[in-house]
């Protein structure tokens, strides 16, 4: 550090931080001009515990602990990859329930990344409104599943539980609902002065660089980078219930936080089409064996592309299993972005980003 | 999944002859212990708006072996190579350990040869 600047630490325990990371910015006046980060805190080893403590049937219901906000993607991550493995097809009444529980997961995860990103603006009322309509959401997961927070709706081979006409009527209500408050959430993030023009041009990543530091999630569709997994994969029918991939330019917080919006309508589109059509048939298939050989399984987290690799060695006890998580991957380019900004700016920065710590530290 | 057997010698050169930033996705790094002292490195990739291609560079390598730092070509794998230090205990140019476990952890947590601190 030379004599003109002065290093100032956010995190690992800050105000604006929901968990605990360090970034530790070195500042010439107000400017930010280098970036360090560190992100081990509070390592689990659940990679280790999934080779040397927990069956492979047993894994889905572990690895559905690493985030209280992308459960169902990390459960349906593994279970996938197992699928792969063991050969086994699935009915397509399964594989639109599990569409249905990732779109209201990334539907109530972009909420709480909104309204942290208003509590960071000063704007409480707001932060409490999208808190308060999230609970919509949290009711909707319940509904399908029996949980708010930690599902275990995904097994090998379908998912746990049937949906009932009664449940997909009330289901279509609270959509209805919600899609009346996004709309108001949309005039409010365009046109209110805290949201829009006071994070128009701040924390900006470029497309060029987006590609350079392999952005993922929001953050790289937010710069124009169109990548998202939904458009890479055939798991999972996401070309026959309404998926359109979103992308914005501005690659700012503004832009991030638009983004978000529309991909929560997107998502509120993708429920609907899947309540309107959901075909008749059996929600588990049996599907019988040990894993044996190796497989890489992706799926779009809502903070972006989650990957499982899994190696099994025909027993019941894997070889590997590798969780690469959407904000580990993003690190290079959050610091990135940092640089150039005010320091005053950094919390605002980091809540658009929307980064999730129990994922990277699993 | 398409896997490239590379060797520690040629992986720099075969990386920074297929690496098209605007066409390929680097996803990370991956490490497997194949035996007591034999580990794969993967460096796996994917086509940007292809359907689940994915192409897998890998080298299987001793413990002990120094691998190439790929950072300048791939910047965002400066990271993912930390991890694989940390829990392996792989050898990388200019990755240091820390980034990923605390200094009390179990050490190595991914290895055979995993050992607690004391």
């Amino acid at each position: 550090m030379s004599k003109k600047t002065v290093e100032i630490p956010l995190g690992s325990q800050h105000i604006s931080l929901l968990e605990p990371v360090r970034f530790k910015f070195e500042c010439e006046n107000e400017k930010i001009i280098r970036v360090d980060s560190d992100v081990g805190f509070v390592h689990r080893g659940i990679e280790r515990a999934c080779t040397t403590k927990f069956k492979f049937d047993t894994i889905s219901t572990v690895v559905a602990r690493i985030c209280g906000l992308c459960a169902i993607t990390h459960s349906l991550s593994y279970t996938v990859a197992i699928e792969k493995l063991l050969e086994g097809e699935i009915s397509m009444k399964a594989k639109y329930l599990r569409i249905l529980l990732l779109e209201l997961d990334r539907i109530h995860s972009h909420m709480l990344c909104l309204s942290h990103t208003c509590e960071n603006a000063g704007f409480e009322a707001m932060f409490m409104r999208i808190m308060g309509d999230r609970e919509l959401i949290m009711e909707m997961q319940e509904l399908v599943t029996g949980n708010r927070v930690q599902f275990d709706f995904i097994t090998i081979g379908g998912v746990n539980r049937d949906i009932s006409s009664v449940k997909v009527q009330e289901l279509r209500k609270t959509l209805t609902v919600l899609t009346q408050k996004i709309e108001g959430y949309i005039e409010e993030f365009e046109n209110n002065w805290s949201l829009s023009l006071k994070f128009k041009g701040i924390g900006a990543l470029s497309l060029e660089n987006a590609y350079k530091f392999n952005a993922i999630g929001p953050l790289a569709r937010a710069s124009g980078l169109k990548i998202d997994v939904r458009n890479e994969i055939d798991y999972l029918p996401y070309d026959k219930v309404g998926f359109k991939m979103q992308s914005r330019s501005g690659g700012d917080i503004h832009a991030r936080n638009t983004l978000r919006l529309d991909e929560i309508r997107n998502s509120i589109e993708i429920c609907n089409n899947i309540l309107d059509g959901l075909p008749e048939g059996e929600i588990i298939t049996k599907i019988k064996g040990k894993p044996l050989g190796e497989t890489i399984v992706r799926f779009e987290a809502p903070r972006g592309e989650l990957m499982y690799y899994v190696k099994g060695n025909g027993s019941a006890m894997l070889d590997r299993v590798r969780i690469k998580t959407p904000t580990f991957a993003c690190i290079p380019a959050f610091s990135d972005i940092f640089v150039g900004q005010d320091y005053a700016d950094a919390p605002a920065i980091l809540a658009s980003f929307d980064p999730c710590l129990s994922c990277t530290a699993k | 999944m398409t896997k490239i057997k590379s060797s520690l010698e040629n992986i720099r050169a075969d990386i920074e002859a297929f690496y098209d930033a605007s066409q390929w996705h680097f996803i990370t790094l991956n490490g497997l212990e194949l035996k007591k002292d034999v580990l794969e490195v993967q460096w796996i990739f994917s086509k940007y708006e292809a359907l689940d291609e994915l192409i897998v560079y890998y080298v299987e390598i001793a413990y002990d072996a120094l691998i190439p730092n790929v950072g300048d070509i791939i910047p965002s794998a400066m990271i993912s190579q930390r991890e694989i230090v940390d829990m392996f205990g792989a050898r990388i140019e200019g990755s240091a350990k820390g980034l990923y476990l605390d200094e009390d952890s179990l050490q190595m947590p991914l290895s055979s040869c995993a050992y607690n601190v004391k």
